[in-house]
């Protein structure tokens, strides 16, 4: 049944909205690509949730994951997608448009 | 896009340099030239640069990836960069060779009443390209060298002590600093490994 009261407001992308994500998009958006162990430094996360949410974002596309070996040590490289981009542009256009409609 | 971004760029670029091996490196340059030159050795001091530059990639790749990890930047950081850096090597060496040259020539050139001063000369214009390494690495840490070289030059030439002796004495506070850094970065930072996955 719908509500014809209902106010639409830009949609928010719930894999961005979380601020762990948020913030490891952030970082992945100011570089070209980055190593786990950069990112791990510069989000101060666990490696576990780190390697958890990088997956998230993998998955949906939004991050390129790249794995390979550096002598005998893995590395895994992340680097934001062009669809990864846009949402990230979308979703701060969309949070712009909520926040400038917050009062005071 | 995301140009409030620009912020969290240049600390994530500063975040880069944080650990203390290139400042390691500048103090053994400027050690190295001010060794060469204290045993009239002054092409020593040119070739410094040349062996330092191409074993500074591998060194960092040894120590100081491991810990920190890599990162890539953005192209147009990476085109700002290599400018500042031509910048940085083109000063460096014109900085270098007109001391060179004052120095083998102060008898030619009768600079006698100037000769303390041209000692000061090689720490002064070093100064310069420290200054600019560190506008390039985004680090008031080689500001810092910069006013010890300068304070050097002076108070060298002042006290009529040769360019050698001078270099030295920059060198050694500087190796000092940037060793502390560079040691701090690696107890407060670990091997890290991802082989929990």
């Amino acid at each position: 049944m719908s509500n014809s009261m209902a106010i639409e407001l830009p949609p928010i992308d719930d894999l961005l909205h979380e601020p762990a994500r948020l913030r490891l998009l952030v970082f992945l958006s100011v570089v070209k690509r980055t190593d786990f162990t950069y990112l791990l430094k510069l989000s101060g996360m666990s490696k576990g949730n780190l390697s958890v949410q990088m997956n998230k974002l993998g998955d949906a596309e939004m991050v390129r994951i790249d794995k390979s070996f550096q002598g005998n040590r893995p590395r895994t490289m992340y680097e934001l997608t062009t669809q990864g981009r846009k949402a990230l542009r979308a979703y701060k256009k969309n949070m712009e448009t909520i926040l400038a409609a917050l009062p005071g | 896009m995301l140009r409030e971004m620009g912020g969290i760029e240049n600390r994530v670029y500063r975040a880069y340099w944080n650990d203390g091996l290139l400042d390691v490196f500048a103090a053994v340059g400027v050690l190295l030239i001010g060794i060469a030159w204290t045993f009239d050795f002054v092409v020593g001091g040119a070739i410094t640069p040349a062996l330092l530059v191409p074993i500074w990639g591998p060194f960092r790749q040894r120590f100081i990836e491991p810990r920190l990890g890599m990162v890539e930047f953005s192209e147009k950081r990476e085109r700002t960069n290599r400018g500042r850096l031509l910048l940085v090597i083109l000063l460096g060496i014109g900085a270098f060779a007109l001391v060179v040259s004052l120095y083998v020539l102060r008898d030619r050139l009768a600079l006698d009443p100037a000769v303390s001063v041209i000692a000061g000369l090689p720490a002064l214009l070093l100064a310069i390209p420290a200054a600019l390494t560190a506008m390039l690495v985004s680090t008031s840490r080689f500001l810092v060298y910069a006013a010890l070289l300068i304070i050097a030059g002076g108070v060298g030439a002042i006290s009529g002590l040769e360019p050698g002796p001078i270099l030295v004495s920059a060198g050694v506070p500087i190796l000092l600093i940037a060793s502390t850094v560079l040691l701090r970065f690696l107890r407060n930072n670990p091997v890290a490994n991802e082989d929990f996955e």
